[in-house]
């Protein structure tokens, strides 16, 4: 932390073609980059490097190829101490022969500051406690405490409040924003919580199998995931198997009441004609005829009982398969032509409508709604 | 309510389960008497030893000179050899560990020898590289230090049999306190060697502290390495070796059994140290 002051306020994480070996787990060729005093999260299903990007990132695994700079300074070649960061384990890793403040003070060169801290993350309670006497939570609150003491310019979080009860989890994210927003700190956390990614965040960066498979702002991702395994992993509900037909005609008239822009040039978003079995659907992108997939958001997709009178221009009759409830929403899966669409409406919609297993409906949705991955750009997952 | 009869297990009374049991209850004897041989093919020596020796032992402690003399001199060489062991061999340790050595398998390897040699051949060995007449050895005796016959060749012999015991304890140690407390450390501001003082050396202690004992025990037992390189001056085990080639058994077992009650206090240690985990090691 000793040269944390001297950091200039210019830059934040700018990580560029970093490669590192952790036994034999690989990270190839990581970039991107969170503003100075952003939040940025990292995502990536178990096992994808997420932890091993943020030991990389503070010193802790030999770098083989890349840089890394932090608060616009290339820190590459910089042991850990000398990066102006701190690192937050999920296992909070808290220095079992010392007490729970002498853990928060542990790096910490005012104790007032220290004081503050762990009393805004509600740690100051625990202080007297040793270490072996305390919950996960606990010890996860005493970790961000003692991370935060350090007054750092650049703070990593894996999964820093896993084990928090959801009231607590709330209270002290919240807290770390603030504090985050006081002091400008620039944030990476690794989670698996893409409401905390939506919520929080300004950078996401989608990991898998060591590499970056996306990065971006969160609505990004989550609107258009650059690939059909990314659309699965952030949770789309609908990702069907396609053939792109071809152009079907101007964006404009994708939905006989989308807007009245141009006619689209080359390369630029064009309605796509997309063939699923027997179903033919449309869509507006840009991607070569073959193989895809089209991706499409539950909330994108209209239910009525009706024939539908808007806008849209893919509507389909299918049959309702299931209804599940999840709290005080549903999702409805109707079958099209033996093509399952999934639906979201709130419970008291679905009852309203009459919706059950067995009911014949309208499915519909816009062709702005459908996203087109060509299969092309799937990047190729070594483990399948 | 009426009451619930107990449902009898349809198999537990067939035959061929009463067989298995048979067969499991004479599996369990047969093994507690072969345990139990060897228990007290292990014990009954030393307590033969305590037995007879035991009183003339304590007695020797207290007014044999020459007894006391080499039990001093076996001490005294053991923690030599032991310092130097935990000194040198300290880091050696934590870079194994840590997997932080290039040719680690070789270096464990290298490292497993003086445990596999005969003592005697160890003695041999270092004879070749430190006696008077290697340029070693002579470089060193032209320099007024001596190795062989003095109290220097004894520590170097107890350190070449005993220092890979305490590396590999030492290795075992610094592997069960996870790697991520000193990347925790180093975030928060510490350097490499002020991470290992404040939290991984702390952490590693016990496991140390237990390595060290092993191998202070392992040079207090020496006898095959240090006969060949300093027969003289006699440390303890020599001393006893001595007087049973020269006066029999009646002059070798008080100081068989002095040594015996030497050889108890680190093994008490040790067990103290090794009843309850050290704090911060993994399970």
């Amino acid at each position: 932390m000793s040269d944390a002051g001297g950091m200039s306020d210019a830059g934040g994480i700018e990580v560029q073609g970093l490669s590192a070996q952790a036994g034999a787990f690989r990270l190839r060729d990581v970039s991107f980059a969170v503003p100075a005093g952003a939040w940025g999260v990292v995502l990536g299903p178990v096992g994808s490097g997420k932890t091993t990007l943020l030991e990389a990132i503070a010193g802790l695994l030999p770098t083989q190829a890349g840089t890394v700079r932090l608060a616009g300074r290339d820190v590459s070649q910089l042991p850990p101490e000398r990066r102006g960061l701190a690192l937050v384990y999920q296992h909070a890793y808290l220095f079992p022969h010392l007490t729970v403040w002498q853990n928060v003070v542990y790096g910490a060169a005012d104790p007032t500051l220290a004081r503050e801290v762990a009393e805004r993350v509600g740690a100051w309670a625990l202080r007297d406690q040793p270490v072996r006497a305390l919950s996960g939570g606990e010890r996860q609150l005493v970790a961000l405490a003692r991370a935060l003491a350090c007054r750092p310019r650049v703070l990593l979080l894996d999964e820093p409040w896993s084990a928090l009860d959801p009231s607590r989890r709330t209270r002290v994210r919240r807290e770390v924003r603030r504090l985050h927003d006081e002091w400008r700190l620039t944030t990476l956390t690794v989670t698996h919580d893409f409401a905390e990614a939506g919520g929080l965040a300004q950078v996401a960066v989608l990991l898998d199998a060591g590499r970056v498979l996306q990065t971006g702002a969160p609505e990004a991702l989550f609107r258009s995931p650059a690939t059909a395994w990314a659309a699965g992993f952030l949770g789309v509900e609908n990702v069907l198997a396609v053939q792109v037909v071809g152009a079907a005609g101007d964006p404009a008239m994708a939905d006989p009441a989308g807007g009245d822009a141009p006619a689209a040039g080359p390369g630029e978003p064009t309605v796509l004609e997309l063939r699923a079995g027997p179903l033919v659907l449309h869509a507006v992108g840009v991607a070569p005829p073959g193989p895809a997939h089209a991706v499409i958001r539950a909330e994108e997709i209209v239910l009525s009982c009706e024939p539908p009178a808007g806008s849209a221009r893919n509507r389909f009759q299918g049959i309702v398969q299931e209804v599940a409830a999840h709290g005080p929403l549903a999702t409805i899966t109707v079958d099209v032509a033996g093509t399952p669409f999934v639906a979201a409406l709130t419970r008291r919609s679905a009852q309203e409508m009459g919706i059950g297993e067995g009911s014949a409906v309208w499915v519909s949705f816009k062709a702005h709604g459908v996203g087109v991955v060509p299969d092309s750009r799937t990047v190729l997952r070594p483990r399948a | 309510m009426g009451a619930v009869r107990p449902r009898r297990n349809p198999t537990s009374g067939a035959p061929g389960t009463f067989r298995a049991r048979t067969a499991g209850g004479l599996a369990a004897v047969l093994a507690a008497l072969l345990a139990s041989a060897l228990l007290l093919f292990l014990v009954l020596p030393v307590a033969g030893l305590a037995v007879q020796g035991g009183a003339g032992g304590l007695r020797g402690l207290a007014m044999d000179r020459e007894l006391r003399g080499a039990l001093l001199l076996t001490g005294a060489a053991a923690s030599a050899a032991t310092l130097l062991a935990v000194v040198c061999g300290t880091p050696l340790a934590w870079a194994l560990a840590r997997r932080r050595l290039r040719g680690a398998p070789v270096v464990a390897a290298l490292l497993d020898l003086p445990l596999v040699l005969p003592h005697p051949v160890a003695g041999l060995a270092l004879l070749l590289v430190l006696g008077r007449d290697t340029p070693l050895g002579a470089a060193l005796l032209a320099a007024g230090v001596r190795v062989v016959s003095a109290p220097l060749g004894i520590v170097l012999a107890m350190l070449f049999v005993s220092a890979p015991l305490y590396v590999a304890g030492a290795a075992e140690a610094f592997a069960r306190v996870d790697a991520r407390y000193e990347g925790v450390a180093r975030t928060l501001g510490d350097s490499w060697w002020r991470a290992a003082h404040r939290v991984t050396l702390p952490l590693a202690g016990r496991g140390l502290l237990a390595a060290a004992i092993v191998t202070w025990a392992r040079a207090v037992s020496e006898f095959g390495a240090i006969v060949i390189i300093a027969y003289h001056p006699r440390v303890a085990s020599v001393l006893v070796y001595d007087r049973f080639t020269s006066f029999g058994m009646r002059e070798a077992v008080p100081a068989a059994a002095a040594l015996l009650i030497v050889a108890l206090v680190p093994l008490v240690l040790l067990r103290l140290l090794r009843a309850r985990p050290g704090v911060g090691e993994q399970p």
